[in-house]
């Protein structure tokens, strides 16, 4: 089946969405991307809008809804909230700091179905991981994996997003990872967010981004949802896409609403409209700003080989080093110069 | 005549190639360049059978291949018609 072409077909909905469902977080981490979201202090949903939301994406025929915050489990209506998606159909996955959980929570979560959890840890070790994510943390964190390990829970990741403080301890949290019988997931650290201001510090250099790339293509187990696309090998390239899915294949919901191309663009710029006012099928149908990343295309990479495999590669990356959309990702492997 | 169900597990949908269908278990995608000649259950519900637009020739022979190889993927199960 021509996987490539059809899937730059326009799609009547998203394939998923990103939802960061709550402002509130009990973390405060260097990297965060919801941090300007936090910072803006827009509000949240209540009950009933996000109710009224999930019904919309039923309909829709979402396939899959990441809920984010924020830490999710900090609202007290989530769990209502989940299992009234899984009731529509909709495949749940929560991506939490993993400091709440506890064997209460675990029995509720334990009796869901198409549930997929995701836990947040910076490093394999104390030191690394707290710097990032705060003083603590990593025991915290621990106690939480321990829990779901001890308990059986199912289906569960650690995300680990690959900065300059912990690109070394890659081998360590994969050990870590298989240790609690979770998948090992890889994400990539963006200027998005807090990651605007911690960039200069945390941001691989060229040799780390190749050599992550070269690990990468050697462990095609590793979950990396799309974060690596415009880096990884030849060789991962049937595990996921070879483009930007930003309002093609994906498109964020901020806690307040609001509706933007991609968890990475929560940015005014790029501010779609909002549940609030509107359908989501309708943003997502003809909204400009959707539009646009539609149409985008980086002209300056079309002579590279690599072309057909990365489409110009993160336009968030780019957007944020650059201030310009439609430039190649500044951290494409092939390219002759390293952002500064 | 055989139908062809969709486990609980699939979620499918139409598009405008298609269909678009998502293993809710391992997240995978698989887009199928189908057009009219099949048509998706509803997206939940107890036995969710796909449609087959009837057809003859080699339009009949590509959509069997079709349906062969969404069975390889499991994405679609052969079942005897409900009673």
């Amino acid at each position: 089946m021509p996987h490539r072409q059809l899937s730059n077909t326009r799609l009547n909905a998203p394939v998923n969405v990103t939802w960061e469902i709550t402002e509130a977080c009990n973390l405060r981490c260097s990297h965060c991307l919801s941090a300007d979201l936090r910072a803006r202090g827009q509000g949240e949903l209540n009950t009933d809008q996000c109710r009224a939301l999930i019904d919309e994406l039923a309909r829709m025929q979402v396939f899959q809804v990441n809920f984010g915050g924020g830490e999710p489990f900090l609202r007290d209506d989530f769990l209502d909230l989940l299992r009234y998606a899984q009731a529509r159909g909709i495949t749940t996955c929560v991506s939490t700091n993993g400091t709440l959980l506890d064997h209460a929570l675990l029995d509720e979560l334990l009796a869901m179905e198409s549930l997929y959890l995701q836990v947040s840890l910076d490093g394999s070790d104390r030191a690394t991981n707290d710097v990032i994510r705060g003083g603590g943390t990593f025991d915290r964190i621990l106690a939480g994996i321990e829990l779901l390990a001890s308990r059986g829970f199912p289906h569960y990741s650690l995300n680990m997003v690959v900065t300059r403080l912990n690109v070394g301890q890659i081998a360590e949290f994969d050990r870590l990872c298989r240790h609690y019988g979770a998948k090992t997931r890889l994400s990539r650290f963006r200027p998005s967010g807090g990651g605007c201001a911690t960039w200069d510090e945390y941001r691989l250099t060229r040799q780390q981004l190749t050599e992550l790339s070269r690990f990468l293509g050697e462990r095609p187990e590793i979950l990396t949802g799309d974060s690596f696309f415009a880096l990884a090998p030849d060789s991962r390239r049937h595990l996921g896409l070879n483009m930007c899915g930003a309002a093609k294949m994906t498109c964020a919901i901020a806690p307040d609403g609001s509706i933007y191309p991609c968890a990475f663009l929560c940015d005014p710029a790029f501010l779609a409209g909002s549940v609030v006012d509107e359908s989501l099928a309708s943003i997502f149908d003809s909204s400009p700003v959707f539009e646009r990343f539609r149409e985008l295309e980086v002209d300056a990479c079309r002579a590279c080989d690599r072309f057909s495999v990365c489409h110009g590669g993160c336009p968030a990356v780019a957007y944020f080093l650059t201030e310009t959309l439609g430039l190649p990702d500044p951290e494409c492997l092939r390219s002759a110069v390293e952002v500064a | 005549m055989t139908e062809y169900v969709v486990p609980d597990w699939v979620r499918v949908r139409q598009e405008s190639f298609g269909l678009l269908f998502y293993d809710t278990r391992s997240t995978n995608l698989t887009f199928v360049r189908s057009g009219d000649s099949l048509t998706p259950p509803p997206f939940t519900g107890e036995r969710r059978v796909l449609g087959i637009e009837p057809l003859e020739g080699p339009r009949e022979a590509a959509v069997s291949r079709l349906l062969q190889n969404l069975m390889h993927k499991g994405l679609i199960v052969a079942a005897p018609p409900a009673e």
